[in-house]
């Protein structure tokens, strides 16, 4: 038995039924569609049973934000209970063509980018093609959906050159799916900054870490994503080489969710996990040890900063305040809000829109309030929820810290 | 690199945090999730059993020299409550009350419970007020779970309270179930919501003429004064709230307090980070490591506090072997001898169970001590729950204890 089916069983007991969760889960707040974390985590788990079926649905409408693991004072793994739920209730009725397409992030992705990027976007962007698309697939017309790049992130690395040649201490670069096919800026930032600060940056072919996959329930198709990525990282990992990513939810993914939901415990993956590092955790880390370059531009800003759940679930504190809080002049307003709603692709699907809407509203008041034209955070599909929420254009911090640093992107 | 890491979340640990925020240090607090101010009732308990908190306090210290209100001190006592209710006055959620006299507050089986300071939301709830004869009702919904308005009345009214219960129709909302204090708090904080519970208290009073109403305490989240203000205003009669159960909305509202104003000050508080393993040089505490994805974060501080809790916070543990341990940095437990000896034969024991005094016995500057009575860190601060050689709950000074040895902590 791993430690999650561990505390599958143990957490009906760990659970005091304190409510804790309940009062702060963002999405019960706003619906009654989610009776809440208690309910459906360490209570309803009383009544599933592997030969049974699943004896209540509405676990389908938690966000996985990790909120209530966050806030439990008696560290019931209460997210992992319904993660490990939904899957359960996938395997036994199926999946819906709308949840088995949005899923599959990376197949999505190397259709829409390319050359004819501009038609896909001008489709995405054409209002009774939404109407159109939210009938038949069930995705809302409002949705944020991530604009298409014309290129990919792996095409420019391929072409790219690094400013100093030579013998450098390695690092390899886990893009994810949203820097490769829609915001290849992010992936550039990152490469500049990492040689800057003197790495030679490996990009070794890489799927789709599977964390929507593992959202939406489909764990076996997750399992296949996810080993075929440690087989690529381990010769790194086992080498001493980091791995480090700008998506913080696929970072998660290859440290924690991956190998916790799937029950994954060999040495390999354990191997891969221990490797791979959130960028800012990665330079936060250089920073203690003395190593991060300081020579930083002075930013005169004061922006507003989404700390995103899957950030949050990292559990390393606030690797980007402590980092460009050493930036000259620059003030980072830290969002206080649990949640932008959106939780990968849960706030695009039309029946949980309005829901996703309703729980940002928080951190979109933030936003708009703060009066900037810049707001930033770790998490692609937080930052076109923000963007499309408030208008606000929203960015990766390591966006703001080559600029920092100076650097072209 | 920290000046001073609190590990802990609850009242001490806040405290303490605030108070070495406000010296210009640099300040985190590490927990491992939200606690022990959810679970209480939002009021300040200073000492149970007595009419005379301070005066009772002062008895004790000399009785019982290891006890932490001993080790910290009135100055401490009274500063930290006083900086406490400041903090309330300027988040327009007053507290009231009196070291010299407790008041008596109904809870939510119509017991009273003894306590120093209560929210203004609270105040009109005090047993001396409730006796002079004036009707009193009490009210709630049945949607609302533990909090029966008729088992609340009755027992007031065999102490001689004049109360009566109703159940209030729930005002119309796009909720249709689960009705938590929580969500009845966020109800409350809509206008429309409140005027009709206004109309109908309002109708209460015109026909029984009560001149206090007593209510779950889940009058608003964010903004209860003025909630409570609106209701007083339109139903003509004062109006208390009475704890419910946990989750606790008061007990929320006074750790969302002090959340603000150590951000005000400048602290981080860094919650799903569970302490697990401490790294030390000589007696000297350098890092503590607490659970994450993947692998552990070393954190580093200068100076360190501990409040963690006790049995109750998880501060410290019990195997069912029977050995108790601190949680995070395994620091030496004063308990009981032997597992024989943690409880008392009867299980409503009026001196309670010895188990429950376990916890870090200390010096005088709250430094933690092993059982020869060595110091075990130089820079480490040991507070509220954590401490050994009282019970907390039992004794009724849990807020206080709390509070005292938090913000002796946050001295310097």
């Amino acid at each position: 038995m791993d430690h999650i089916e561990l505390s599958l069983t143990q957490s009906l007991d760990h659970c005091i039924k304190c409510n804790i969760c309940t009062s702060a889960c963002p999405v019960a707040a706003v619906t009654d569609a989610f009776p809440g974390p208690k309910y459906v985590g360490p209570q309803a788990q009383r009544f599933r049973h592997a030969a049974q079926p699943s004896p209540d649905a509405s676990v389908d409408y938690c966000s996985g934000c990790r909120v209530c693991n966050q806030v439990c004072p008696t560290g019931v793994r209460i997210a992992e209970l319904n993660a490990r739920a939904r899957a359960q209730i996938v395997a036994e009725r199926g999946m819906p063509l709308r949840n088995r397409i949005i899923a599959r992030s990376g197949l999505v992705g190397r259709l829409s980018s390319g050359p004819h990027a501009p038609l896909v976007n001008f489709t995405l962007n054409f209002a009774p093609a939404r109407w159109m698309i939210e009938r038949v697939m069930g995705i809302h017309r409002h949705a944020p959906l991530p604009k298409a790049s014309t290129y990919t992130f792996r095409r420019w690395f391929k072409r790219h050159k690094p400013a100093t040649n030579g013998r450098r201490p390695q690092v390899v670069y886990f893009h994810g799916c949203s820097t490769n096919y829609y915001e290849p800026h992010v992936g550039k930032a990152a490469i500049v900054v990492l040689e800057h600060l003197g790495f030679e940056v490996i990009v070794p072919p890489q799927r789709c870490c599977g964390l929507p996959l593992l959202s939406n329930g489909d764990f076996p198709a997750a399992q296949s994503h996810h080993e075929y990525n440690v087989a690529q990282l381990l010769p790194y990992a086992r080498a001493g080489i980091p791995i480090v990513g700008t998506s913080t939810s696929c970072t998660l993914t290859l440290k924690e969710e991956a190998p916790e939901l799937l029950g994954l415990h060999g040495d390999d993956i354990h191997a891969v996990a221990a490797g791979t590092y959130d960028i800012f955790e990665f330079l936060r880390n250089l920073y203690e040890q003395g190593r991060l370059r300081t020579d930083f531009r002075p930013i005169e800003r004061e922006l507003p900063y989404h700390p995103p759940c899957q950030l949050r679930a990292h559990r390393i504190g606030r690797p980007v305040l402590d980092v460009l809080g050493l930036v000259p002049g620059l003030r980072l307003r830290e969002s206080r809000a649990e949640c932008c709603g959106i939780a990968g692709t849960y706030g695009i699907k039309r029946e949980k829109y309005q829901i996703a809407m309703d729980v940002g509203k928080s951190l979109f008041d933030f936003v708009r309030a703060s009066g900037q034209d810049l707001a930033l955070c770790d998490s692609e599909t937080c930052r076109w929820q923000i963007s499309g929420a408030t208008g606000v254009a929203t960015r990766h911090p390591i966006e703001l810290l080559a600029e920092a640093y100076g650097l072209a992107v | 690199m920290y000046d001073t890491i609190v590990i802990g979340a609850g009242l001490s640990g806040m405290l303490a945090a605030i108070g070495r925020a406000e010296r210009g240090e640099k300040v985190l607090v590490l927990a491992k999730g939200h606690g022990a101010t959810h679970w209480s009732t939002g009021c300040i308990d200073l000492l149970a059993d007595v009419d005379d908190p301070l005066a009772g306090i002062a008895q004790l210290a000399i009785q019982r020299p290891h006890h932490p209100y001993a080790l910290a001190g009135p100055a401490m006592i009274e500063q930290g409550i006083a900086r406490v209710r400041t903090i309330g006055e300027a988040a327009d959620y007053p507290f009231a009350g009196n070291l010299n006299r407790n008041l008596l507050l109904p809870t939510a089986l119509g017991a009273l419970r003894p306590t120093a300071f209560a929210p203004a939301t609270m105040i009109a709830g005090d047993a001396r007020q409730l006796r002079d004869g004036r009707p009193t009702l009490i009210a709630g919904f049945a949607e609302l779970r533990d909090f029966f308005p008729p088992l609340i009345a009755a027992n007031l009214r065999a102490q001689g309270i004049a109360a009566e219960a109703a159940q209030l129709a729930l005002p119309p909302t796009q909720r249709q179930h689960d009705f938590s204090s929580v969500t009845l708090a966020r109800l409350c904080e809509q206008p429309a919501f409140r005027a009709n519970l206004g109309e109908q208290l309002a109708a209460h009073v015109r026909k029984g003429g009560y001149a206090r109403i007593g209510l779950p305490a889940i009058l608003g989240l964010r903004h209860a004064t003025a909630v409570v203000r609106d209701l007083q205003n339109r139903a003509g009669a004062l109006i208390f709230e009475i704890p419910t159960l946990p989750v606790s909305v008061a007990g929320m509202r006074l750790y969302q307090i002090l959340e603000d104003e150590l951000l005000r000050l400048g602290g981080r508080i860094q919650l799903g980070g569970f302490v697990q393993r401490a790294e030390h040089i000589g007696d000297t505490l350098v890092a503590v490591f607490s659970e994450a994805a993947a692998r552990e974060q070393r954190h580093t501080a200068r100076h360190w506090v501990l409040a963690t809790g006790g049995i109750l916070g998880g501060g410290v543990r019990a195997t069912p072997e029977g050995y108790l341990y601190e949680t995070a940095l395994a620091l030496p437990l004063q308990t009981p001898d032997g597992r024989a000896g943690w409880f008392a034969p009867r299980f409503l024991d009026e001196h309670g169970h010895p188990v429950f005094q376990s916890g870090v016995r200390v010096d005088q500057r709250l430094r933690p001590l092993d059982a020869a009575g060595r110091l075990v860190y130089e820079n480490v601060q040991v507070v509220g729950g954590a401490l050994a050689g009282y019970d907390p709950i039992r004794e009724g000074c849990l807020e206080g204890a709390a509070i005292a040895t938090g913000w002796a902590a946050g001295q310097a």
